[in-house]
């Protein structure tokens, strides 16, 4: 947790914000649960765990009673009756542990829930109030200060960018054999801003290679950004407003700036979701390009006929994790289907999937929060177990989160599959054009 | 206009005016900046319709009996409701309306008492119930045995109307809000999800449950 340890001044904090940030669809939701239970096995967390701390009503409940305490009328005049309890450090301790260690945003309780409130949004704002009294847990906290210090959650600086590029362009060069083929970058007037997840500047650069790959073979006008290129949000996680808007701002701007029309978001969950549906409303404005993600393109490059694809480039079989905040949050459900239909030889669902699917347990910010990670793990083991019962070979993911969390999973269970993105497993099996004579 | 019916009549205005205090006081959501991939519209029409189908969720499917209670119990409530209201005007109903809400209130009442059994009986329920919970389900069970007992003799018919009162004048202050804040959760979440695309699921399987 924070390093400052949070006293009555915190409390304070936290109860100003209970009171000044309670929005209309916030205050809906709080006084919409009525405690029937129905969502408990739809949450990956409690079905792993089988803990009643870990059910969706019990963490609504966490906020829900200081709700009640001290912005309803029962609540002041009865607390006990209506289980209304006055918000102290006791009981922000545990709301943290409800927030951040067993809840991962993923709102598959939402799609659930008998009444129709979403809980996800209500442990966001529980979150919010935890910020106020230095409660988000140093690993999220330190993700969100380094990329408002630096312009990126892992303070990669410009010159890195371009040495990366530099080499992942010669790379590209040799494999397509053809000295034309490039990785613009900061290219104004470009069609297309590719913004990146900076794990796959950092660790993750055949992730890159994959997607420059791509845009070459579909003939894009695209462009890398090497400033304010980080499509992740870890504000967002934080539930801190003022750094989730910054943070976003930054990319937005640098788009407008280069004059784009369209900004394509790297395979990232709630990067997608931030900048293609939070953003707009942080920054209270629309765009003037489009946003979409790079598993939209890429089915829409293969609809167009901009790419070949030989499926028994892959002849392995395949199974699909839907990213939460891509999928049943951000509204991108078949493309990645029609892909991998198209990529690979055999292509196999797990069960359930699409918006239905399960958390793969490292959503929310909690791959950042360490003190979380046993809890993280056994949260996976449902995710483990779907991809067990596939019997695949290889994990698709168009998530760097959720490949992270995969890759451990992986290890965790002795799953023996390969873990992928996406752009990976289309651009092997890519149909490339003859190589140009020497 | 008999005492009791002046005093049902008192707090249904009460109610009412309580419920619009609270919605004024909870204000509204800002129309969202984001361009559609989906039709809001379209996703607040699936929320109240197709949303309450049994298979529609895995909380109602893989919970049936839950569900077609707590289903059966909010019938039950809203035809207690109507009969409430209709009972200020005095005039009879005609006795196949009478029996027909009689046997709806009936299983909605059956229903409640279960719901408020297991509520008492499951562990995974008692840790998330208050005090409140028991309460605010009695008093509904209450009133809707005395709308039951209404249907059978007309001279239970002041104590369905005091009972009613209770629970009219009860109902902003407790959990029975929800009544109100549903329908806003209902068309925020279902216009959410109908603005991204995700509900109604437009893929061939309807869900992805397998």
């Amino acid at each position: 947790m924070a390093d400052r340890p949070p006293g009555t001044a915190a409390v304070q904090r936290a109860l100003e914000v209970l009171r000044d940030r309670l929005d209309a669809r916030t205050t809906a939701f709080l006084n919409s649960c009525v405690r029937c239970g129905l969502c408990a096995d739809t949450c990956h967390v409690y079905l792993a765990d089988g803990e009643a701390e870990s059910m969706p009503a019990h963490k609504v409940e966490r906020i829900a009673r200081f709700f009640r305490r001290h912005h309803t009328l029962l609540g002041r005049l009865a607390p006990g009756f209506v289980g209304a309890q006055t918000l102290d450090q006791e009981g922000l301790n545990a709301l943290a542990v409800a927030a951040f260690g067993r809840c991962t945003l993923c709102g598959r309780c939402a799609l659930n829930c008998s009444v129709g409130l979403d809980p996800s949004t209500i442990i966001r704002f529980a979150r919010t109030v935890l910020g106020a009294a230095g409660m988000v847990p140093n690993g999220i906290r330190a993700n969100v200060d380094l990329a408002l210090a630096t312009g990126n959650n892992m303070g990669i600086s410009r010159e890195d960018v371009l040495e990366t590029v530099t080499w992942l362009e010669q790379d590209l060069q040799d494999t397509l054999g053809d000295p034309a083929a490039a990785m613009p970058v900061d290219r104004r007037g470009a069609r297309v801003l590719y913004a990146v997840n900076p794990r796959e500047v950092k660790f993750f650069p055949l992730s890159l290679s994959a997607a420059a790959m791509i845009f070459h073979v579909a003939g894009e006008d695209w462009t890398l950004t090497s400033s304010d290129f980080d499509i992740t949000n870890y504000g967002y996680f934080a539930a801190d407003a003022g750094a989730a808007r910054a943070i976003a701002g930054r990319l937005v701007a640098r788009a407008e700036e280069l004059g784009v029309e369209e900004l394509v978001v790297a395979e990232c969950g709630h990067g997608y979701r931030t900048l293609r549906w939070e953003a707009p409303e942080w920054l209270g404005r629309p765009f003037p390009f489009r946003v979409r993600s790079f598993v939209e393109v890429m089915a829409d490059y293969l609809a167009g006929g901009r790419l070949r694809l030989d499926p028994g480039k892959n002849p392995e079989r395949v199974t699909l994790h839907d990213p939460c905040n891509l999928v049943r949050n951000g509204g991108v459900i078949e493309e990645q289907r029609v892909l991998l239909r198209a990529a690979a030889k055999d292509f196999v669902e797990m069960t359930p999937n699409r918006e239905d699917n399960y958390c793969c347990g490292g959503g929310g910010g909690i791959l950042a929060a360490s003190e979380h990670t046993a809890r993280r793990i056994e949260a996976g083991r449902i995710k483990a177990d779907q991809i067990r019962a596939t019997g695949a070979k290889v994990v698709a993911s168009p998530c760097h989160n959720c490949i992270d969390q995969l890759m451990e999973l992986n290890r965790a269970y002795k799953l023996g599959v390969e873990v992928r993105t996406l752009a990976e497993i289309v651009a092997d099996a890519l149909v490339l054009p003859a190589k140009p004579a020497p | 206009m008999s005492p009791t019916a002046l005093v049902l009549l008192a707090a249904m205005f009460t109610s009412v005016a309580a419920f619009v205090v609270l919605r004024l006081r909870t204000g509204s959501t800002p129309a969202p900046l984001a361009p559609a991939r989906g039709s809001a519209a379209v996703g607040v029409l699936y929320a109240f319709t197709v949303a309450f189908a049994p298979w529609a969720k895995e909380s109602a499917s893989r919970h049936l009996p839950s569900y077609a209670a707590g289903i059966a119990y909010h019938v039950a409530v809203f035809t207690a409701l109507v009969r409430l209201v209709h009972s200020l005007f005095g005039t009879p109903l005609p006795p196949v309306v009478n029996a027909a809400t009689a046997a709806l209130i009936a299983v909605g009442l059956m229903a409640g008492t279960a719901l408020l059994l297991k509520r008492c009986a499951d562990p995974r329920l008692r840790a998330i119930s208050v005090p409140e919970d028991f309460f605010a389900n009695g008093l509904v069970d209450l009133t809707l045995a005395a709308a039951f007992a209404t249907a059978m003799s007309s001279g239970a018919l002041p104590v369905f109307q005091i009972v009613g009162a209770v629970l009219l004048l009860y109902a902003p202050l407790g959990k029975l809000r929800h009544m109100l804040f549903l329908l806003t959760s209902r068309r925020v979440l279902g216009a959410t999800l109908g603005r991204r695309g995700v509900r109604p699921a437009s893929h061939p399987s309807g869900t992805g449950r397998g």
